[in-house]
């Protein structure tokens, strides 16, 4: 342990520091409790120990070496006689920059249990998600974790650990405050710092109350407490927990069992790539045994039952925050047995426009009658190209295609697909294909190009297109 | 330098009950071996191991080590799966955490159990530098009209760890149950197909194989197998994925062994496409391409559509006839006679005095690649080949 608080026990003033024969008792930790933010490199510490005062000046001394501790956010309060205690200075010694010393002053000769809190750069917690996929491909098994990591060079023993999903604004890092002594933090130039990131993290500061001590029940998992709070989501894990310095704990966030959801294909270059992908779509809601928190950011790892009494590793995918209700979409990959091909059948050019520069007239030398030739260029035209997106079913289930394509300019999409306008530029149909079977999408688009282009968006007309 | 030991998972008894791991000074291991490895090959990207191991817990909570020092296990892939308790009894056994100590390639399972006993437990990871590969060997009849098709997989084992009998599969196919050993490569026969039936090809396409002698416009002729991959030709059962493919003919009744014929890598062959293996330059086919006219019509203005004919002059002297694919790119073309690619679309027409029987192949060919077929008899008893003269008329449409 690094963090030590002493109680000094000679009545000497704080500046006589430079002493060789010295007497101190420290007090221990009774509680911590850790609040971890993942979406910066902050946790707030808050911890409570009890010190005996005597009546008068009492010089506490707080050192945090080795530690990642910003300094200028480290606050002491009174939990108990607070109203016959006070401190009355704060001095951080120049020649010690990972400390500092508060002075005192008591009315009473007792006990009282101080809180101190601060924030520590160090301490992150990251969340992940194991999904197996039943055999049939019809229901998954999601399991979330969360893995708290301890690089503060601090151990936090029996910690109570809370954790914020959702982001927070910083003035400044934590981990450059920790480098800086005292005297010089403020040359930084911002004032209030500590105020700042104090009224930032005040919602998540619920009161250790509920903090309770002990190793946790031997057989049963620790639940983790979901609770939404402001704009944040905090977890809290059931018990306390230790954490040692350099180590890292990984814990089960929320089990879903038989989670429901859809296989599709996609076909969206801008998103998955100039491919076919096999997605699973489900939904982070609790008619699909979800629905319970929001997913903080993450990465997935999907395997599937193969069957064979073993797994199959389909995929690892990072998942940015999912809110209650909303999609959870797995891209796995092309698939081998489902082959997409677009394939040009015709191509033509119609109106076509000449822009007249001028007029030549030719005579040729002692003949009669002259030759007058237009001299012009193509100004405009319309393209059409026919094209089949063919799409082979080699799998033993019907799949759903859902294809989106960019086209760029004044273009008239015509196909008896049904097809939807994505956006101003982009078009969107659907098919389901039949196992074995292939499907020729048809389509025509009809570009205009130079003057014939009046505008940019991509029009559907819903007609019949021949090969 | 390699280790010999298999990746341990340790139980560890812990004395001094419930006591985090690094604080207990007294330990006592148990190692129990893995009972079945399976290899899971059948993502293209990634190789999972699974193995079972029988793991004695106690009442309460139990630390279990999984160590993996030298290996390239990706540490976040690790999953612990209880299978069934080992004998037939109630144990109920959930993973309560899991802590990764530092600087080291560890973890420490915490695992509690309802009752003492032992539980059957899966252990699961992506493990690097465990990969596969395919290869073919292709054996033709005499004849060329046939092939014996082998198909293998290569399992490479620089991972620096050593599996027992384990059971490998690749997604499609059999499964095998073999041992492998540390940087061992390992080659396993998938399947075997019998009468394969196969084309072979002889094709002229100046834009996909470029003159063998261009000052005389003579084409370069590659020859191919074009094995379909369908349940006609006694395959289709799956896509053939991508490997080397070595390439052998029959011997004679008399002398039975094979000669080698060349070998080139084939493709990834879905089901129902075809897998063409690339044999070496016809030199006894003879095709001199020309551009016999490029007639330039104006329409208006810079607007002109062009009058395009090919003449092909071929000649066999194979002493048996032969099929020859010749393929035309209409891109190919109109840089020919326009001198570039203004990238617009080629807008064309097949006139009436192209001369190819039955017109383009209208299975192989697009709108872009136009396809036909000329049947070439053997050269006559005298050593002497015949001169074919084949035309193609092509209008291209509205260019500028």
């Amino acid at each position: 342990m690094k963090i030590t608080l002493l109680a000094l026990l000679m009545i000497a003033p704080l500046a006589a520091q430079a002493r060789n024969v010295d007497l101190s008792t420290v007090p221990k930790r009774n509680t911590v409790q850790l609040t971890i933010y993942n979406s910066e490199d902050l946790t707030l510490v808050r911890e409570t120990r009890a010190i005996t005062f005597k009546k008068g000046a009492n010089p506490l001394q707080f050192s945090w070496a080795n530690t990642l501790i910003d300094p200028t956010s480290v606050e002491l309060k009174f939990i108990t006689s607070a109203e016959k205690l006070e401190v009355l200075d704060t001095t951080f010694p120049h020649d010690k920059p990972q400390m500092l010393y508060w002075n005192v002053q008591s009315e009473f000769d007792g006990e009282a249990t101080v809180e101190i809190t601060y924030f520590t750069s160090g301490i992150s917690w990251s969340a992940d998600y194991v999904a197996v996929a039943d055999k049939d491909e019809k229901q998954m098994g999601l399991e979330g974790f969360v893995r708290v990591s301890n690089n503060s060079g601090e151990e936090y023993e029996d910690a109570q650990v809370r954790l914020v999903v959702g982001t927070i604004n910083l003035v400044e890092k934590i981990a450059q405050l920790a480098q800086v002594p005292m005297s010089a933090v403020d040359k930084l130039g911002e004032k209030n710092r500590s105020e700042l990131r104090l009224r930032v993290a005040k919602d998540a500061m619920a009161p250790m109350a509920g903090a309770a001590l002990g190793g946790g029940k031997a057989m049963e998992e620790k639940e983790i407490i979901k609770e939404g709070l402001s704009e944040y989501f905090i977890y809290s894990i059931e018990g306390t927990e230790t954490i040692r310095n350099g180590w890292s704990k990984r814990m089960r966030s929320f089990e879903a069992k038989s989670v429901p959801f859809k296989i599709q294909y996609r076909y969206r270059p801008a998103e998955y790539g100039d491919q076919l992908v096999r997605m699973y779509l489900l939904t982070n809601k609790k008619e699909d045994k979800l629905g319970t928190t929001p997913l903080p950011d993450g990465v997935v790892r999907v395997f599937r039952d193969n069957g064979r009494d073993g797994l199959s590793f389909l995929t690892q995918q990072a998942i940015k925050y999912v809110p209650i209700g909303d999609k959870i979409e797995l891209n796995l990959g092309p698939d081998r047995n489902v082959i997409f091909e677009l394939i040009k059948l015709r191509a033509s050019r119609d109106e076509i426009w000449m822009h007249v520069d001028g007029v030549d007239v030719y005579r040729r030398v002692g003949q009669p009658g002259v030759q007058v030739e237009v001299n012009s260029s193509v100004a405009g035209w319309d393209d059409h190209e026919l094209y089949t997106q063919r799409v082979r079913n080699y799998t033993a289930k019907p799949i759903e295609v859902e294809v989106r394509r960019a086209f760029p300019g004044h273009v008239v999409f015509r196909s008896q697909l049904k097809a939807t306008a994505h956006d101003y530029q982009t078009v969107q149909f659907t098919a389901t294909v039949e196992p074995g079977k292939k499907s020729d999408l048809l389509f025509e688009i009809l570009r205009h190009e130079g003057r014939n282009s009046k505008q940019n968006n991509v029009t559907i007309e819903e007609t019949e297109v021949k090969p | 330098m390699p280790r010999s030991l298999p990746i341990p998972l340790a139980f560890i008894a812990i004395c001094l009950c419930l006591a985090p791991i690094a604080q207990a000074r007294i330990k006592l291991i148990t190692l129990p071996p893995r009972e079945r490895v399976e290899i899971q090959l059948d993502n293209p990207g990634a190789t999972l191991v699974e193995e079972e191991r029988i793991v004695p817990l106690i009442k309460g909570e139990n630390q279990v080590d999984f160590s993996w020092a030298n290996t390239q296990i990706n540490p976040e892939t690790i999953l612990f799966r209880v299978i069934a308790p080992a004998a037939e009894q109630k144990l109920d056994v959930k993973v309560l955490s899991v802590s990764y100590p530092p600087n080291e390639a560890a973890l420490v399972w915490s695992v509690g159990a309802s009752d003492s006993g032992s539980a059957r437990v899966r252990i699961s990871y992506i493990l690097g530098n465990l990969s596969k590969n395919f290869a073919y060997r292709a054996v033709a009849t005499r004849d060329e009209s046939k092939l014996v098709l082998a198909q293998y997989m290569r399992l490479q084992n620089l991972a620096n760890e050593e599996y027992g009998k384990t059971e490998m599969w690749a997604g499609f196919g059999k499964e095998f149950l073999k041992p492998i050993g540390l940087n061992e490569t390992k080659e396993m026969l998938m399947a075997k197909f019998a009468n394969v039936p196969i084309r072979k090809t002889y094709t002229a396409s100046l834009s996909e194989f470029g003159y063998l002698d261009q000052p005389q416009q003579k084409l370069r002729i590659p020859m191919h197998y074009v094995v379909k991959n369908d349940k006609a030709s006694a395959l289709g059962t799956a896509p053939l994925p991508e490997g080397k493919v070595r390439i052998f003919i029959e011997g004679t009744e008399k002398e039975k062994a094979t000669t080698f014929l060349g070998e080139d890598w084939g493709r990834f062959t879905p089901i129902d496409d075809e897998m063409r293996l690339y044999l070496g330059v016809a030199q006894d086919i003879v095709v001199k391409r020309t551009i016999d006219r490029n007639d330039k019509i104006r329409i208006a203005g810079n607007l002109f559509d062009h009058a395009v004919t090919i003449k092909y002059e071929i000649e066999n002297f194979k002493d048996s006839p032969v099929t020859l694919d010749i393929v035309e790119n209409l891109r190919q073309i109109r840089t020919e006679v326009r001198g570039s690619d203004n990238g617009r679309d080629v807008q064309w027409e097949l006139g009436k005095d192209t001369t190819f029987e039955g017109g383009p192949d209208k299975e192989k060919s697009t709108f872009e690649k136009q396809v036909f077929h000329v049947k070439l008899p053997a050269r006559g008893a005298d050593g002497k080949a015949e001169k074919f003269l084949h035309k193609l008329q092509i209008t291209l449409k509205n260019e500028w």
